[in-house]
């Protein structure tokens, strides 16, 4: 290797470069350079609050360049026009010109979203319909636009309901919109949640910077260890459903439950640990979702901050239960649809949340007579396993490619099933194993055992804390160089 | 600056310089017991600027009744074809089950010897991990070598940085001897290792399969017999016609023969 300045140059500068394909991931070495960089800094600007909003809005603009290029133009332009909006509806007594206003932010917030995200899936449908042959348009989604459009709908809504005063400043507007933290994958933080701490300004207290530090490792324990390396397993067997046996794909679909888990939660662990290590209190994003007895406390437990925006501004917007079963039944089937349909341009995904969709709804109907039964360990067990059963299946559809894949992969595990693979898959796939198993104990590990480790580590001297980073970041670089075979056995 | 952010600064300078540190190691810490990986970092910072190559694109899909169309970048100078008889080894995955007899067939019609060398589930760092390849070279003295291998690899994330070095290995264990990669007959697209293959390999060396029609196995992955013979019939074609050593490979009248075979198990 030549150590030259010239090459180190231009390989800085590659690497700070616009690239769709190297998002700066908290995971990724690079990120952890610069947020190196950026800490003292902003310890340093923090008590000047005009500063630290200017600096940490730049920072976030970058972040998102990094990724999503000239595209963060439309972000600031978004931004722009539902402050500018916002503003004029607080001004407003009359009622139609608010709900004109709002309904006018709405529109061209989720308008971007759809054009940017849906006209390839839309055109796509238009040309199986009508058997055109067209070429898709070469879009590129800017990163986050599924997360920050539903923040900046739910700041505008909850200032038209006038559950929120609108902030006077586009710094601090965009400071909330663009937040580093929480813009590429949630969660999506309300304006009531984080105008306030912007505005108080309070330092990092010792519990915020180390329990955050706590939480960054966890998440990448999570994200970068387990769940990237369940995935490499996953992909495989998900690529080629046909080559596998029954005990092989139920390992796919068990792997990839607890895989969307890690890497999901894993990543939202990270930015609520970086937010708290700045000082600003994000709220939880997942709370152990698969100790959940039914699909609604699954719902409680997933993705809350998702579940959570849906529940406040589509379901209760619709109706939500107050106009009857049936309307509840098809207000909960419509928020799922948008759910499933939030998450990916596909039908595979509608069809996910459809799933969902009547999972809710069966479960909202059966309540009375479920109510009923005794509350035994039996009961909360088999509880427990339909509802597992049914999100690992719905999962399944979530992440096969086509559903003739999901179909393929579903109807393998049962048509092929056969127990004796199950020690052979065990003794070849002995590494993924113990991850999949350690990963599932830890899940069902007591609350109160997580929150007693995270406060010991607070408390623990430098060293340990230096020593859990290194260990951690060593587990990274191991897990990421090890591979998994795609064929344990070669028949032809 | 509160103490708790000085010490979450010191924690993570003190972190990130280790293992910058450790980065100018690339081949890992041998600990006895262990072999500790190292980051990228020195390599992704003083890495040399890369002149960008030009990469193969098949220019239509070969069928088991259409010869291949895998092209290379550039064409090379077309060689004169060698028409003497060779000794060829050939070596690889399990793809090697539907070439192999179809390639004997080759070898008996136009008086080649060929040996064929399968180990199961390999990849080109189980190849370019050990010196078996060096052995049989040594074993049997061949005078030219088909590889196939790519098909256990096709979804290893980051795979230059993971496997560069092993492919290396084995192209230096072949040293001048002419051969012919056979890229992997993609199922699914791949995270590298066609891409990877083109860039290493000699030009004129590798016969991209990406892109080609192929029937397959139950299990999904491994063409059937007669699509595995039918893309032995593109390679053979592509040696003869396309490739930077072409040999004699007219077609054999018959399907398939039998040639000396030596199997290795999986690596566990």
């Amino acid at each position: 290797m030549d150590y030259s300045l010239t090459n180190l140059w231009h390989n800085l500068t590659a690497q700070l470069a616009y690239d769709p394909s190297q998002p700066l991931l908290f995971s990724s070495g690079l990120f952890w350079v610069l947020f190196l960089l950026f800490i003292p800094l902003y310890a340093w600007v923090k008590p000047r609050r005009t500063q630290m909003l200017l600096f940490v809005t730049a920072f976030s603009l970058f972040f998102f360049y990094k990724s999503s290029g000239w595209y963060l133009l439309f972000m600031v332009f978004t931004a722009t026009l539902d402050w500018l909006l916002a503003q004029r509806i607080a001004q407003s007594g009359d009622d139609r010109r608010r709900r004109w206003l709002m309904t006018l932010s709405v529109v061209c917030s989720a308008g971007l979203l759809v054009g940017f995200k849906y006209t390839n899936f839309v055109l796509w449908n238009i040309d199986a319909i009508i058997g055109r042959n067209f070429q898709p348009l070469d879009i590129v989604l800017p990163v986050g636009i599924s997360f920050y459009t539903f923040r900046t709908i739910s700041y505008v809504v909850d200032v038209y309901k006038r559950k929120l005063q609108p902030t006077d400043s586009l710094l601090e507007y965009l400071f909330f919109i663009s937040f580093f933290p929480c813009l590429i994958a949630g969660p999506i933080v309300r304006a009531t949640e984080l105008l306030p701490q912007i505005r108080q300004n309070k330092p990092a207290t010792r519990a915020m910077v180390y329990g955050g530090l706590w939480l960054v490792l966890m998440g990448v324990l999570k994200k970068a260890v387990a769940a990237d390396y369940i995935a490499q397993y996953v992909n495989i067997a998900f690529g080629n459903p046909a080559g596998y046996s029954g005990v092989e794909l139920l390992m796919a679909i068990l792997g990839y439950t607890m895989q969307i888990y890690l890497d999901f939660s894993g990543y939202s662990d990270m930015a609520i640990g970086l937010a708290s290590i700045m000082g600003f209190r994000l709220p939880k994003n997942f709370d152990f979702p698969y100790l959940s007895l039914n699909v609604t406390e699954f719902w409680r437990r997933w993705h809350m901050s998702l579940s959570f925006w849906l529940r406040d501004y589509v379901y209760i917007s619709l109706g939500g239960n107050r106009r009857g079963k049936r309307r509840q039944y098809l207000n909960l089937m419509a928020t799922m649809l948008i759910g499933g349909l939030w998450h990916g341009a596909a039908w595979k995904f509608i069809f996910w949340g459809a799933g969902h969709g009547g999972a809710l709804c069966l479960h909202k109907w059966l309540m009375p007579r479920l109510k009923a039964l005794p509350d035994t360990g039996w009961v909360r067990f088999v509880s427990w396993l339909l509802t597992f059963l049914v999100v690992s299946l719905l999962w399944v559809f979530f992440r096969a490619d086509t559903f003739g894949t999901a179909c393929d992969v579903i109807w393998g595990t049962v048509s092929r099933f056969d127990m004796a693979y199950l020690p052979v898959f065990a003794q070849v796939r002995n590494t993924w194993c113990i991850v999949m198993v350690l990963a599932f104990a830890l899940h069902f590990l007591p609350q109160a055992i997580w929150n007693d480790l995270r406060r010991r580590f607070i408390r623990s001297p430098w060293w340990v804390k230096l020593l859990a980073f290194v260990i951690v970041v060593q587990l990274v670089l191991e897990f990421a160089a090890a591979d998994v075979q795609p064929f344990i056995y070669a028949q032809f | 600056m509160s103490k708790a952010l000085r010490g979450l600064i010191g924690i993570l300078t003190a972190g990130l310089a280790i293992f910058a540190a450790l980065s100018f190691v690339p081949d890992g810490i041998d600990l006895g017991f262990a072999r500790l990986k190292t980051g990228s970092f020195a390599e992704t910072m003083f890495a040399a600027q890369k002149v960008p190559k030009p990469v193969a694109q098949p220019v239509g899909k070969g069928t088991d009744e259409q010869p291949g169309k895998a092209v290379q970048p550039s064409k090379p100078k077309k060689a004169a074809m060698d028409t003497t008889a060779k000794v060829i080894l050939f070596i690889g995955d399990s793809m090697l089950e539907g070439l192999g007899p179809r390639l004997a067939a080759y070898a008996n019609e136009n008086g080649h010897t060929l040996i064929n060398v399968i180990w199961y589930s390999s990849t080109t760092e189980v190849w370019g991990g050990c010196t078996r390849l060096k052995e049989r070279i040594a074993e049997f003295h061949p005078d030219y070598i088909f590889v196939c291998l790519g098909a256990n690899e096709l979804f290893v994330s980051d795979i230059k940085r993971k496997r560069q070095r092993y492919l290396d290995n084995m192209l230096a264990q072949i040293g001048d001897i002419p051969y012919v990669w056979i890229g992997p007959p993609n199922w699914k697209p791949d995270t590298g290792i066609n891409d990877m293959l083109q860039e290493s390999c000699a030009q004129g060396s590798f016969y991209l399969s990406n892109g080609q029609h192929f029937d397959r196995a139950k299990d999904g992955a491994h063409p059937t017999h007669a699509s595995a013979a039918a893309w032995c019939d593109r390679v053979c074609k592509w040696v003869m016609t396309q490739s930077a050593h072409p040999i004699k490979l007219n077609r054999p009248k018959v399907a398939k023969a039998r040639c000396r075979t030596i199997v290795y198990q999986p690596q566990r």
